[in-house]
């Protein structure tokens, strides 16, 4: 990553998060809040983030563009930008200009456009693991019951490794996806199989400890954790559900058969 | 987050160069074993084996050369070590030595200790048993009893039991860990390693314990005023606690971790290759996405001690994680396959699926248990 995006990614980082704080879980925008905070996020370029650099996007490797996903999906916000820099990048890809956002929805796609989007959401869900798992301790840590912090408790701790645990792998699984589709070659698509089966997992687990952890104010409306585990439990079933992936990959490794198994770990 | 952030891992034409050539060298030197002895994955011991791996040095393969190592990255080593195991090639006559007790000689030993020793261990010659369990002291082992004395002549008198010591009937040495000054109530002060020469110390005796498969590995060590020379004690005295943890960090950072039921998982896509069953496909990719999973992961913590960080976290979590997937596997093959599990059966996946249920209950004891491993993760989360 080179200096420009690293000052993109702190900038995008601050506007989505100051955006993030405003979609008070629960509460519609204003028509004028949502005007003015897409205008925000169109003047710093994002819908275009994921277009190459003629067409007027960053020009950013495909590693540095995921890494913008990432703070996406730690920053929930009320608009579908994920959406529209698929979109955006799909519409030049065909020749076309990019379009007004934002785009709700990305209709039909060709395979390679499905296998894109799958991967993108992969890195999205990685980011709210980030932002879930971030909560949650500073919730365990904050959240006092029998005169001491939850984080004091054993059982809680044990609960709140496992979540790390998950989140780490999901990610890791994510990231080599990511690694994988720079590389070219034809393991990008096993590996993206692969990450969306193990980060779908992670989402599950995390986002079912994340509640327990949380307690009655983790189920209200009026908390921000909701954004992010209702939106784990879309983003693993779409572009390929998780199921479908997971089936992708056992059939691969069940049509390669047993000698060739463990050759084929090594190169995944 | 970056605690949780997993270096990427390093491949290139060497590490793959190498992989060939240890699996070309596998082929034809285990040929012979069968499912069910690979099984035992690193439990199995044999002399000659692992004197044909230092043969090819393979082992001690980071080490300096002028202790008989072969200055290769951490990489290679992990390449050899994950092709050893993945076969299910026996390898426990070298294990313990190469992965954690000639690296910490490396570090604390005598100019002496690690001419000697080192270069005997590279040749796969030399076995080492871990002192560190004993009867009141498992999980809690700052609470060790066992008593090294210095005597006069500078020498040390030793007494004490150490239990579930892995080989230890066959080991030519031992590291252990005990007190040498203060009681069990000072805690982790006041410990130390010592180097315990297991063939030529008089007062030291090994008891066998049979497992629940009858099998013996693991042994009761009892020490009767054994006498270990000045030059026994390891590093320095007094800081046997952060000694041994930095012993650990190495006893639980490698692909072992995960690749306990390998064999059973192989066995289980023999059984079910080509099946056209959604419920085996879907079951098949989910285990195959968290081995390749974790594989990076582990190969993160690789990189991590090629860059001379400390991989205690990220170890934990791979262990944590590694030993609940070996775990999972028994059941997972029971459900797809309709055969009974039986270790004399003819079926290798019956004999296998009957060897790792058994087998498995200590994945996550050995080397750290999965609650001790859980609190070192929730501490570096800042929660205690
Ligand atoms: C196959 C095998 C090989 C081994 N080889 C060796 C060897 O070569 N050398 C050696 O020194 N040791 C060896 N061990 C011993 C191993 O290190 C210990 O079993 C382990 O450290 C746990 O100690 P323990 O068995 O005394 O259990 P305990 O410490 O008594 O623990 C019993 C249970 O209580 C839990 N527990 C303990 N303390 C806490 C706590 N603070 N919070 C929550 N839960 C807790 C544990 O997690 C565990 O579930 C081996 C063990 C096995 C199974």
């Amino acid at each position: 990553m080179d200096d420009i995006s690293s000052i993109l990614y702190e900038s995008a980082q601050r506007l989505l998060g100051d955006l993030s704080e405003r979609v008070l879980a629960g509460q519609a925008l204003t028509d004028k809040d949502r005007a003015d905070g897409w205008r925000r996020i169109e003047e710093m370029g994002l819908p275009v983030a994921l277009v190459s650099e003629e067409a007027g996007g960053f020009g950013f490797s495909d590693a540095d563009a995921f890494g913008l996903v990432r703070i996406c999906g730690r920053h929930i916000v009320a608009w579908p930008l994920v959406e529209t820099m698929l979109a955006n990048r799909f519409a030049v890809e065909n020749g076309s200009e990019p379009l007004e956002g934002p785009v709700e929805t990305l209709g039909e796609l060709t395979p390679e456009q499905r296998e894109a989007a799958a991967l993108t959401r992969a890195v999205q869900m990685a980011g709210a693991l980030d932002a879930i798992l971030a909560m949650t301790i500073s919730h365990v840590q904050e959240r006092q019951q029998f005169g001491r912090a939850l984080a004091k408790f054993q059982a809680v701790q044990h609960s709140l490794a496992i979540l790390a645990s998950e989140v780490a792998a999901g990610q890791a699984a994510a990231d080599h996806a990511v690694a994988r589709r720079a590389q070219g070659g034809d393991g990008a698509t096993l590996a993206i199989g692969i990450a969306r089966a193990r980060i779908g997992e992670a989402c599950s687990k995390a986002a079912a400890i994340a509640h327990q952890l949380h307690g009655a104010i983790g189920y209200a409306q009026e908390h921000r954790l909701h954004l992010y585990t209702t939106s784990l439990w879309k983003w693993r079933d779409e572009f390929g559900t998780q199921a479908w992936w997971t089936q992708q990959v056992g059939r691969e490794v069940l049509a390669s058969g047993r000698d060739a198994f463990w050759p084929m770990v090594t190169a995944a | 987050m970056t605690l949780l952030t997993f270096p990427p891992p390093v491949e290139n034409e060497a590490t793959e160069a190498l992989r060939t050539e240890v699996r070309a060298f596998l082929a034809e030197a285990i040929a012979t074993r069968t499912p069910l002895e690979r099984a035992e994955s690193w439990n199995g011991f044999d002399r000659e084996f692992s004197r044909a791996m230092g043969a090819r040095g393979w082992l001690g393969m980071t080490w300096p050369k002028e202790y008989g190592g072969h200055e290769r990255s951490a990489f290679e080593r992990y390449v050899v070590v994950e092709e050893t195991l993945a076969a299910g090639a026996p390898v426990a006559a070298h294990w313990i030595a190469d992965r954690q007790s000639g690296p910490s000689l490396l570090r604390y030993g005598t100019e002496a200790q690690k001419r000697t020793i080192l270069p005997r261990i590279a040749a796969g010659d030399c076995v080492f048993c871990i002192g560190m369990s004993e009867p009141d002291s498992g999980s809690d082992l700052a609470a060790t009893r066992t008593r090294a004395e210095r005597q006069v002549d500078g020498s040390w008198t030793v007494n004490g039991t150490k239990l579930w010591t892995t080989y230890g009937h066959e080991a030519d040495y031992m590291i252990l860990f005990c007190r040498t000054s203060g009681t069990p109530a000072d805690r982790h002060k006041g410990t130390s390693q010592l180097l315990v020469d297991m063939k030529a110390t008089p007062g030291v005796t090994v008891r066998p314990i049979y497992d629940v498969m009858g099998q013996h590995h693991f042994n009761e060590v009892h020490f009767e005023d054994a006498v270990l020379p000045p030059d026994a004690i390891l590093g320095t005295e007094g800081q046997g606690w952060a000694q041994v943890m930095g012993e650990l960090a190495y006893e639980r950072s490698g692909p072992e971790r995960f690749l306990s039921s390998i064999q059973l998982l192989l066995e289980l896509i023999g059984t079910l290759q080509g099946s056209e069953s959604v419920a085996a496909q879907t079951a098949v990719g989910r285990l195959f996405s968290h081995l390749v999973t974790l594989r990076h992961m582990s190969r993160g913590v690789a990189a991590l001690l090629e860059a001379g960080e400390d991989p205690t976290v990220h170890a934990a979590i791979v262990k944590d994680l590694g030993a609940t997937f070996e775990q999972d596997l028994p059941d997972i093959a029971r459900s797809l396959v309709d055969e009974e599990p039986d270790l004399q059966s003819t079926s290798d996946f019956a004999a296998v699926l009957a060897y790792t249920t058994m087998a498995a209950p200590a994945f996550s004891l050995r080397g750290g248990t999965r609650e001790i491993l859980r609190g070192i993760i929730a501490r570096q989360l800042g929660l205690r």
